[in-house]
């Protein structure tokens, strides 16, 4: 297996496993915003302004968790892709070489069929994989999009926040926890696009 | 890859081995082929490795598309671990095989190759107007094992038994069979399982008429050593390492 394989390889197998680290922190996020639905239900008037915020971010958390999902069952084809695009370039240089070795061969000629139709499918595979990639990376773009607006969020949860009187703790511990996750997911999710990219179709 | 005809008729049998560009550090094995008109027949075509030489010296004797059927003599990788690319290259293709091995010779890829299970009483290869035995051979070594009787050319292609561990530039036949036993002793002992399959596989060949018996690895015994061997091998206890 040469370099360019094992990388690919490697980026693959990594977003299944960033992904699943966003997952627990997305539905961590969505914890918090139970969490804070019930203080400001308790704070009444004092949270007024918080109540829509927890809706909201129950909501991107929940649509995160979806995203992801998706992403998963993505990532799993896209492996298989992988897998298949290794087969397939080892048999076209498999096919290469002993079209090579058999030059002199009474029907050496007839490897050319084989040869080609190797070529023809590794082709195929790679650029099924580009697509794939592009589509992917456009998936967690959108990911990161979620995260970004959890981070507005977090920063609005705040100003709230602090008009909550005793709550302000609380409140605020709600919002330092949605913004780290954020924060977390947003990390996540960039490594994933950086290991991906070079692969995207141009 | 060193190519030597080994019968001469209405069809061909031909050894291929001692290939001088395999890496060190993996078994050699002998292949063998079966040349009809319009068909040919690879038995245990061998590892990944050996793909390349492999194919590219069967093209000296039939084009791609003429190569028709293979065995497999059992599931081991030296045996068989090239069939994700004999897959990927026929088009047109059958895999002889144990019935017991097929959920796992799948994972080296048989998607277009169509996997014809040998139940384990045996059964045979037609190809052409040329029909082939399938001797059972189970637990020499694998569970699962056959060998294949030409009974035109009386030649047996013994898989694993027969076996021995050779230099790589070593003579395709045994020459002198006293010399040759040390080579084969320890194979027998080791990866030969049992003394009860050992007595009932001599016991079948033992009825076949055999000129050559063809091993996987090693050379090939002809004539009288064929008998030599079989009463070597029956004198001998395996299934040593418990
Ligand atoms: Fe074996
Ligand atoms: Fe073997």
């Amino acid at each position: 297996m040469n370099n360019q394989t094992k990388s690919q390889f490697v980026a693959v197998a990594s977003i299944t496993s960033e992904l699943s680290a966003v997952m627990v922190v997305a539905k961590e996020i969505s914890l918090a915003a139970a969490n804070a639905k019930a203080i400001a239900f308790r704070a009444g008037d004092k949270a007024k302004g918080f109540q829509p915020i927890t809706d909201f971010i129950n909501e991107l958390a929940k649509e995160t968790i979806e995203l992801v999902t998706d992403i998963n069952v993505y990532a799993l084809l896209l492996y298989r892709l992988t897998v298949n695009e290794y087969r397939r370039t080892s048999a076209y240089n498999r096919f290469e070489a002993a079209a090579k070795l058999a030059e002199n061969a009474a029907y050496g000629a007839s490897m050319q069929g084989p040869v080609d139709v190797a070529k023809g499918r590794m082709q195929d595979c790679q650029r099924q994989f580009k697509r794939d990639v592009t589509h992917l990376l456009s998936q967690l773009e959108a990911v990161m999009h979620h995260a970004r607006a959890a981070r507005v969020i977090a920063a609005n949860s705040r100003i709230e926040a602090s008009q909550a009187g005793e709550y302000l703790q609380s409140l605020q511990a709600v919002a330092e926890s949605v913004d780290k996750a954020a924060h977390t997911i947003h990390d996540n999710v960039q490594r994933c696009r950086v290991a991906l990219s070079i692969y995207r179709s141009n | 890859m060193k190519m030597t005809k080994i019968y001469e008729g209405s069809h061909q049998w031909i050894m291929f081995g001692r290939d001088p560009n395999k890496p060190a550090n993996i078994i050699d094995s002998n292949q063998y082929v079966v040349r009809t008109t319009n068909r040919c027949l690879l038995m245990d075509p061998g590892g990944t490795e050996l793909f390349a030489p492999m194919m590219a010296a069967v093209l000296h004797h039939a084009p791609v598309e003429q190569i028709t059927d293979l065995f497999a003599s059992h599931q081991d990788p030296d045996v068989i671990s090239s069939l994700g690319l004999w897959d990927q290259a026929l088009t047109n293709a059958k895999l002889h095989a144990p019935a017991i091995w097929e959920g796992f010779l799948r994972h080296y890829g048989c998607e277009s190759i169509e996997y014809v299970p040998i139940p384990d009483h045996g059964g045979s290869i037609k190809l052409d107007s040329l029909e082939l035995q399938l001797i059972p051979a189970h637990y020499l070594h694998s569970s699962g094992n056959f060998h294949v009787y030409d009974p035109q050319a009386k030649i047996l292609m013994s898989g694993d038994v027969g076996a021995a561990l050779e230099a790589p530039d070593a003579p395709v036949f045994v020459d002198n069979f006293d010399a040759h036993i040390d080579k084969m002793r320890y194979f027998h002992q080791r990866w030969m399982p049992s003394n009860q399959a050992k007595r009932a596989w001599i016991e079948r060949v033992r009825k076949l008429d055999i000129e050559i018996l063809a091993p996987q690895h090693g050379r090939m015994f002809k004539g009288d050593d064929v008998k030599r061997f079989l009463d070597w091998f029956d004198a001998l206890q395996v299934g040593i390492a418990v």
